[in-house]
């Protein structure tokens, strides 16, 4: 076998080609993974919302929160039901919860629909790692609100201290930033229930009720009830289901990543191809030598392609690596199945790392095959007479 | 012209090469066209909207706030507009897919008069007009799901907790950059089974009282004007009329209504033309350096080019063309191939509902034209500039 030594010294002789070619792969491998990462950004938010042992209450019928409201009074029912979990000071783990989306305005003047959600005292202990990172929590019943991070950076007045105006009637002082944990509730405005019930005139209903069950049978239990009981005939989805359907709205993102990384994978695989069929045009005379030394046409073969898999390869890697400042990256868009503002934080996890490897192996071997080839086919004799 | 043929045959000398670097061009230049047109799809539908004198009355606070149908009689009375109808967005489910076209209900006896750019049979419409359960389809959404006039389309309630049991009774068409893949239904029909809803509900009519859900609600007002002029008054007039109500509206042109939803993008916008320049820098490089290896290659015949008198100028010249017309070459294929690709195949109908249409627009496809003429400028230049100033003895002297 030929040392791959040998590979290394030729890449680094040639090292402008050899950086060229890399940064142009480099380039379009880190393409695709910024959209991936977002792709797993978003999936990890809806993955890491739902807790196994926590189901979410929605009229049947309903496909989200959004659209899902029903009677107070059943929702009452629901909060009073046996094997609902508790936390350490006794309290229920359930919450009725209250959506309003409204149109919000960013500070470069453009709008989006904002998700307000009313929330009671247990919402925070059902989303996973609730911190308050500035200001305070909302106290009830004055008017406050609190802002999740993403959104106080974007939105006008959505800072602590600023004031948040949807319309005369729907007005929230923002006391308070916060971050959970990157689960989806970090897309939304959090305000009382009362107040947001208060100024939409809609008490008398609830968008969904959010609970944590005490145990497993607890769980199954809940659900039979909630979705048989002739009291309820309401729909209990276990959140993980919940939001494992929600993540069909990352279908677009996904389809969109799939069609660029497959395009930009054909064009750099054409780079690749290019800078190795210089490589072995400029190698004639060389490969000539080692086939009369007795290397056989498997290892010229062989030490080809990996060369240009080794191209590949650091092209990826160097493509990956500037993808890393990007896992401050936050970006804030539109959910288009609810058509609300939902805000999406880059994530390096194993979709990327796996986007990268396909595209830089898919490169190095279909771009390495076809001068390999070339190199192999080479005859001795008119290799070694070539200047 | 007369360097044209040498020019061209050094272009060709390694066909390989220049085929590779054809096809890289041109493959990203197809990626940039989908990306601009994407875009520019989303604009032309918004823009193309301003010849039809058309407003939009929303409530002020959102889509989720209530927009009372009864005002629909107090804005056609209001001087200057022509007709209005409720535009309510119904979101349901077809086959069990979440959302899989818009639906929308509207008022039967003037929607036609008011989107006008459509065009329904007399007779279906006669027919859509005499059944409160009818439905009038695009003509793409007809084609997509197989659908001809007659057919049943139940759709399942989503965002309402009503099921619509609609028939086919017609099928519009229009421009074809215009939204061919709308379901227009009777409003009539879906607030008549809203307030059965409303009434029966065990808890005394509680149910999404006073929300957005209930019936009476319009969810947004279509309303045609009669002129262009006076719309931006029109607007005024009618939020001035409702400031004060329970529920005060927020009106605009219908481009400035679309423009709403364009905006809700938001920072993706940004990410996508981010990586649109990520490509085109990564094809410099890739073109840059095929050039600089074509031209490493033919060094010495540089150097006997200036030996035999060849200015410098005119070598720069030389090299320059034939990257731009690799590069060009390559553009041409991807931005034109692209915009045949797209007539050809509907992207739109695999686009779940998310782009009604999806073509690539000329000024994008010359764009990505010239686009690719500049990477090949860009690109050549620094090889092209490197055998202009070559020496000419070393040129001579080296032994390829």
């Amino acid at each position: 076998m030929i040392p791959i030594k040998y590979n290394v010294r030729n890449l680094r002789v040639r090292w402008k080609t050899t950086l060229m070619t890399m940064l142009g792969t480099a380039l379009l491998v880190a393409s695709s993974c910024i959209l991936f990462g977002l792709v797993e950004g978003l999936e990890y938010s809806l993955k890491i919302s739902g807790d196994p042992l926590d189901l979410i209450i929605l009229r049947k019928g309903s496909s989200n929160e959004n659209t899902g409201g029903f009677e107070a009074n059943k929702a009452d029912d629901v909060l009073n039901l046996k094997g609902i979990a508790r936390d350490e000071n006794g309290a229920s783990l359930a919450a009725k919860e209250m959506l309003n989306i409204a149109i919000g305005e960013r500070a470069n003047g453009t709008r989006n629909n904002l998700i307000i959600r009313g929330v009671q005292p247990a919402s925070r202990k059902l989303r996973p790692d609730f911190k308050i990172v500035a200001g305070r929590d909302l106290v009830e019943g004055r008017g406050e609100c609190i802002v999740s991070h993403s959104l106080s950076r974007r939105y006008k007045g959505a800072q602590v201290g600023g004031q948040l105006n949807f319309g005369d009637k729907e007005q929230y002082r923002v006391v308070g930033i916060f971050t959970a944990g990157g689960s989806a509730a970090e897309s939304e405005i959090w305000a009382d229930l009362k107040d947001v019930e208060k100024n939409t005139g809609r008490d008398g209903s609830v968008s969904c009720v959010q609970l944590r069950a005490a145990s497993q049978a607890d769980y199954e239990n809940i659900q039979k009830t909630v979705n048989d009981d002739t009291q309820f005939r309401l729909a209990a989805v276990p959140e993980t289901i919940y939001f494992e359907n929600q993540s069909r709205s990352s279908l677009f993102l996904k389809a969109a990543g799939t069609v660029i990384a497959v395009l930009l994978t054909f064009g750099a695989m054409f780079a690749a191809a290019n800078t190795m069929f210089a490589a072995v045009n400029s190698r004639t005379r060389e490969i000539g030598t080692m086939r009369a030394l007795g290397f056989s046409q498997r290892d010229i073969l062989i030490s080809f392609l990996g060369e240009s898999l080794l191209l590949c390869t650091l092209g990826g890697l160097l493509g990956l690596l500037a993808t890393l400042p990007l896992n401050l990256l936050t970006i804030e868009t539109s959910n288009f199945s609810t058509f609300a503002s939902v805000s999406i934080t880059f994530r390096f996890g194993w979709t990327v790392a796996a986007v990268a490897m396909i595209m830089t192996v898919a490169m190095g071997l279909f771009g390495g095959m076809f001068p390999a080839l070339r190199a192999v086919r080479l005859e001795v004799i008119s290799a070694l007479r070539e200047l | 012209m007369k360097y044209f043929t040498y020019i061209f045959r050094n272009a060709r000398r390694n066909p390989v090469r220049s085929v590779l670097t054809i096809a890289s061009t041109g493959i990203c230049m197809f990626l940039m066209m989908l990306l601009l047109s994407f875009f520019a799809n989303k604009n032309e539908v918004t823009d193309g909207s301003k010849i039809y004198n058309r407003i939009v009355t929303m409530n002020a606070n959102g889509f989720a706030g209530m927009v009372p149908v009864g005002r629909i009689r107090e804005i056609v009375a209001i001087d200057g507009v022509k007709a209005a109808t409720p535009f309510q967005w119904y979101g349901g489910k077809y086959h069990d897919q979440v959302m899989p076209f818009a639906q929308f209900a509207v008022d039967a006896d003037c929607i036609f008069d008011i989107l006008d750019e459509f065009t329904v049979p007399p007779a279906q419409l006669a027919d859509f007009k005499a059944n409160k359960d009818g439905t009038v389809i695009g003509r793409r959404l007809a084609s997509d799901w197989n659908l001809e006039v007659g057919d049943p389309l139940p759709l399942k309630g989503d965002i309402f907790p009503v099921d619509m049991n609609l028939t086919v009774r017609g099928i519009y068409d229009g421009p074809s950059n215009r939204d061919l893949r709308m379901c227009l239904f009777r409003f009539d029909y879906l607030d008549e089974a809203l307030k059965r809803v409303t009434m029966s509900s065990s808890s005394g009519g509680s149910l999404a009282t006073n929300s957005a859900r209930a019936s009476g609600n319009a969810g947004t007002i279509f309303i045609k004007c009669k002129t262009g002029n006076g719309m931006a008054g029109l607007c005024k007039k009618i939020d001035d009329l409702y400031h004060n109500s329970e529920y005060p509206t927020r009106t605009q042109t219908e481009e400035a209504f679309g423009k709403m939803f364009g905006e809700m993008l938001g920072d993706l916008k940004n990410a996508i033309y981010g990586i649109g320049v990520a490509v085109i820098v990564s094809l410099l490089f890739v073109a840059g350096n095929a050039m600089a290896m074509a031209m490493r290659e033919r060094t010495s015949e540089v150097a006997v080019l200036k030996a035999i008198g060849f200015s410098k100028g005119l070598v720069l010249f030389l090299v320059l063309t034939e990257a731009i017309l690799v590069a060009g070459f390559g553009g041409a294929l991807g931005s034109l191939g692209c915009k045949f690709f797209c007539d050809v195949v509907d992207i739109g109908r695999y686009s779940g509902g998310f782009l009604p249409f999806f073509y690539v627009p000329w000024n994008i496809a010359i764009f990505g034209l010239v686009l690719s003429l500049f990477v090949g400028f860009a690109s050549g230049y620094f090889p092209a500039l490197f055998a202009a100033n070559s020496s000419v003895i070393n040129g001579l002297r080296k032994v390829v």
